[in-house]
């Protein structure tokens, strides 16, 4: 028979099917799957499987459930801190050591200097600084986060947390890109890919950044220190520094399901549509794979895209310190220019000019606001005492602590980094979500800083 | 100097008005020329709706259903003669072989868009006439061709009325209305007309939907009282006039016993008779990928402390499924 003619014969056949066939097809491709399973495989006991129950009943229980994700998530982010600083040290000493070593070459050959202020001040300082910031988190977060993930532990969380996240009109695995999201939110926002409804992954990409990544730990990190935890007994301050952490994250959470039901109601409406989610058994971890997708697959992309846009970034903060006019130079000008808008939103105008320079990584916001303050001619890590930093911001630059506690807010709340903007835009393959996504975070956070800033006014808290 | 820019503007301005295609008369035409093509198929399906209800259509109709006025209704008819798409007989107006072959794709184009919207999409039933409504004239024959089989060339749109074929032979409307059915014992409820959006919306607000097995309890003039064994919906008379119902097949008789996966009691084993019929596309697809297919046992093992989802043992594997999404999987206890 010719192709045409079977196709015809195909076309005039399918009229007569009756509707469940493919109900049909599958079944049979089941059954004969499990003929040969029978066959090839003997199941000696029920051991394991015992086991497994064991632990789901566990994690899933009202009582032990909710207590246990918040440790591990909590053990992973403290994990993550404390030993990433560790490790930044390092790797600062030694790239900033590069760097002292590359300008005293180029001063050695005379090379004049604004090149020599250009390459080293700027563009190598800006990727040196990304790297020894970034890299360690990624490095203790991912391995990690990729461990639950392994043992199976990851997918148990999802179905303790779907039960919100259908309120919302989301998909409980949210909550595993939103953990992603510590780490990162531009790994966040592709790890999306594990919703398999369009709608609902939407959602998850648009909200991802209302979870703080790694990069902003350390301005949240320095201000609960500096500000919070400086009024309280010095053997409580670690303790009240990270309760106040984990406060700004809560309301970052908060925001995440206000937002994921705003969309959900608006832009994005829709039924809450297929929720199926497979608890595979838990397995051991293969120590292997797990470096192999947290370290090639995670740290190394997102560290690529990073360095990609902090080059030109560490290039613009240079210009900006070292154009002077009169005797203040560009950062500050625009800085003074920025400082009513500021103002208005509880924060002052290099706080803003900070968040501008900082969007293709938001690790350099504490160093520029450093610089501009202190008006040195590069990004710096500013006074080594908390006290310092405190007489710096509030009796230097007029910082209340209503600067303090909107910086944070801002902080959490603020717009995506290129970065991350950048992968949505992949992800989504649509410059209208990604406008979305700056859109609406960035409103947010604006609303928000305005909202506290005029309530602590006419209150006269500040 | 200050001519020049004038000069400049006045030229930038000329030609953003004429260029061709691009130019904002080019914009105008071929948005006119699309107004008037939906204008026409509108028309069309007018004329086709009813024929197939065996109903005349006259200009008063058509202008009716359009929301136009005469004259521009008559000058409407004129073009579609010319074109040789319609005849009128006397007062009344009748599609030629050709008119009757457009407004078919069109028909299929719309009931198309409605089952990728209801199963692929996920969008809420009652929202989707509207979209197809809007999206109904912008696909060719072979674009129609291709949903068409990327669907899994569906019979039925997402309110029981006949997908026409790609060669436009459309089967009859299965059933008959609610309001006409005497007979006693359950119906299956075939068709819910989506037109007006009104009654529409009471029928899916009382609880109704496509597939499900019913039996009258009690009609009188105010309203309608029926039971699919749990609970009772009520309906105005001519709301159920809407609803049409048809003798319970056979595949339906081994479900009347047959409890939702979700009424399932902890470690309750059963084996799994049929998918319903409402759930389609991507969700089906999802379920059988499981290995949730008839015949197979499952029993609930896990339970989130809200309640909701549950995690059910199914061929050895754990899957969480949303209260929602069991209740459309239908079992029998063992």
């Amino acid at each position: 028979m010719e192709a045409n003619e079977i196709l015809a014969k195909a076309e005039s056949l399918r009229n007569g099917l009756s509707t469940g066939f493919r109900d049909e097809i599958v079944k049979s491709l089941y059954t004969e799957a499990e003929t040969i399973a029978k066959r090839a495989v003997k199941s000696i006991s029920d051991k394991k499987y015992d086991f497994d129950q064991k632990i789901d009943r566990l994690v899933t229980s009202p009582y032990a459930g909710l207590p246990i994700m918040l440790l591990l998530l909590s053990l992973i982010i403290w994990l993550t801190v404390s030993g990433a600083n560790v490790v930044s040290g390092w790797i600062a000493v030694v790239l900033f050591g590069i760097g002292d070593y590359g300008r005293a070459l180029f001063n050695q050959i005379g090379a004049p200097w604004w090149l020599t202020g250009f390459l080293w001040d700027g563009v190598y300082l800006g990727l040196a600084w990304v790297v020894s910031v970034m890299l360690p988190p990624m490095m203790i977060f991912f391995p990690a986060f990729t461990f639950l993930e392994d043992l199976g532990y990851l997918p148990r969380v999802a179905f303790n947390m779907d039960w919100l996240f259908k309120k919302t009109g989301a998909h409980g695995k949210q909550s595993l890109t939103m953990a992603m999201g510590f780490g990162c939110n531009a790994a966040g926002v592709i790890a999306t890919r594990v919703i398999d409804s369009p709608r609902e992954r939407l959602i998850a990409i648009l909200t991802n950044n209302f979870v703080p990544c790694n990069g902003r730990f350390p301005t949240l990190i320095m201000l609960a220190t500096v500000f919070v935890a400086a009024s309280f007994p010095p053997a409580l301050t670690s303790f009240i520094a990270a309760g106040t952490v984990v406060g700004v994250v809560l309301i970052g959470v908060m925001f995440t399901f206000l937002a994921s039901w705003i969309l959900s109601k608006t832009v994005l409406k829709g039924e809450a549509s297929a929720f199926t989610l497979e608890l595979p058994p838990y397995r051991r971890p293969n120590v292997s794979r797990i470096l192999y997708t947290s370290i090639i697959d995670r740290t190394i992309f997102v560290l690529w895209r990073a360095m990609q846009t902090a080059a030109p970034a560490g290039a613009l903060i240079w210009v900006l310190a070292n154009i002077h006019l009169g005797d203040s130079n560009l950062a500050r000008m625009i800085a003074d220019w920025l400082n009513p808008f500021g103002l208005l939103l509880g924060l002052d105008g290099v706080i803003l000019l900070a968040y501008i320079i900082a969007i293709p990584a938001n690790e350099i916001v504490v160093p520029t606001m450093m610089m501009v303050y202190m008006g040195a001619g590069m990004m710096i890590n500013g006074p080594t005492s908390n006290s310092a930093i405190f007489d710096l911001l509030v009796n230097g630059n007029g910082w209340t602590m209503l600067t303090a506690v909107n910086l944070m807010l801002f902080a959490l709340l603020h717009n995506p980094c290129a970065t991350t903007i950048m992968t949505i835009y992949k992800e989504t393959k649509s410059l209208k979500w990604a406008t979305l996504s700056v859109v609406m975070t960035l409103g947010t956070a604006f609303l928000v800083t305005f909202l506290t800033a005029s309530i602590a006014r006419l209150l006269g808290w500040a | 100097m200050t001519i020049t820019v004038w000069l400049v503007l006045a030229i930038l301005l000329i030609a953003a008005i004429f260029i061709p295609r691009v130019g904002l008369i080019a914009i105008y035409k071929t948005y006119r020329a699309t107004r008037e093509r939906e204008l026409v198929e509108d028309a069309l399906k007018h004329l086709l709706d009813r024929e197939q209800h065996g109903r005349q259509a006259s200009p008063e109709s058509l202008a009716g259903t359009l929301n136009l006025q005469r004259t521009r209704v008559m000058k409407l008819i004129e073009d579609m003669e010319t074109q040789g798409l319609l005849e009128s007989r006397g007062a009344n107006l009748h599609l030629t072989t050709q008119g009757e072959r457009w407004a078919l794709h069109v028909v299929r184009a719309h009931r198309l868009w409605e089952r990728y919207l209801t199963d692929e999409a996920r969008m809420p039933l009652k929202r989707i006439h509207g979209e197809s409504e809007r999206r109904e004239h912008s696909l060719t024959e072979a674009q129609l061709n291709d949903l068409d089989a990327a669907l899994g060339h569906p019979t039925r749109d997402p309110h029981g009325d006949p997908i026409p074929t790609r060669e436009g032979t459309l089967l009859k409307a299965e059933g008959m209305p609610l309001t006409a059915w005497q007979a006693e014992g359950p119906v299956r409820i075939v068709h819910l007309e989506d037109e007006p959006a009104l009654a529409f919306e009471q029928i899916l607000a009382a609880g109704l939907r496509l597939g499900q097995t019913i039996r009258i309890l009690d009609r009188n003039p105010q309203r309608y009282l029926l039971t699919d064994g749990e609970t009772e919906f009520r309906l105005a008379p001519a709301v159920a006039a809407n609803v049409s119902v048809a003798p319970l097949p056979e595949s339906e008789v081994a479900k009347a016993n047959a409890i939702s996966l979700a009424e399932l009691t902890y470690d309750q084993r059963a084996e799994i008779i049929v998918l319903d019929e409402a759930v389609q596309g991507f969700t089906r697809r999802r379920f059988l990928d499981l290995g949730l297919t008839p015949g197979t046992v499952v029993y609930p093992e896990l339970q989130n402390f809200f309640g909701d989802p549950r995690a059910y043992r199914v061929r050895g594997t754990l899957i969480a499924l949303r209260k929602d999404q069991a209740a459309q999987i239908w079992v029998k206890p063992v």
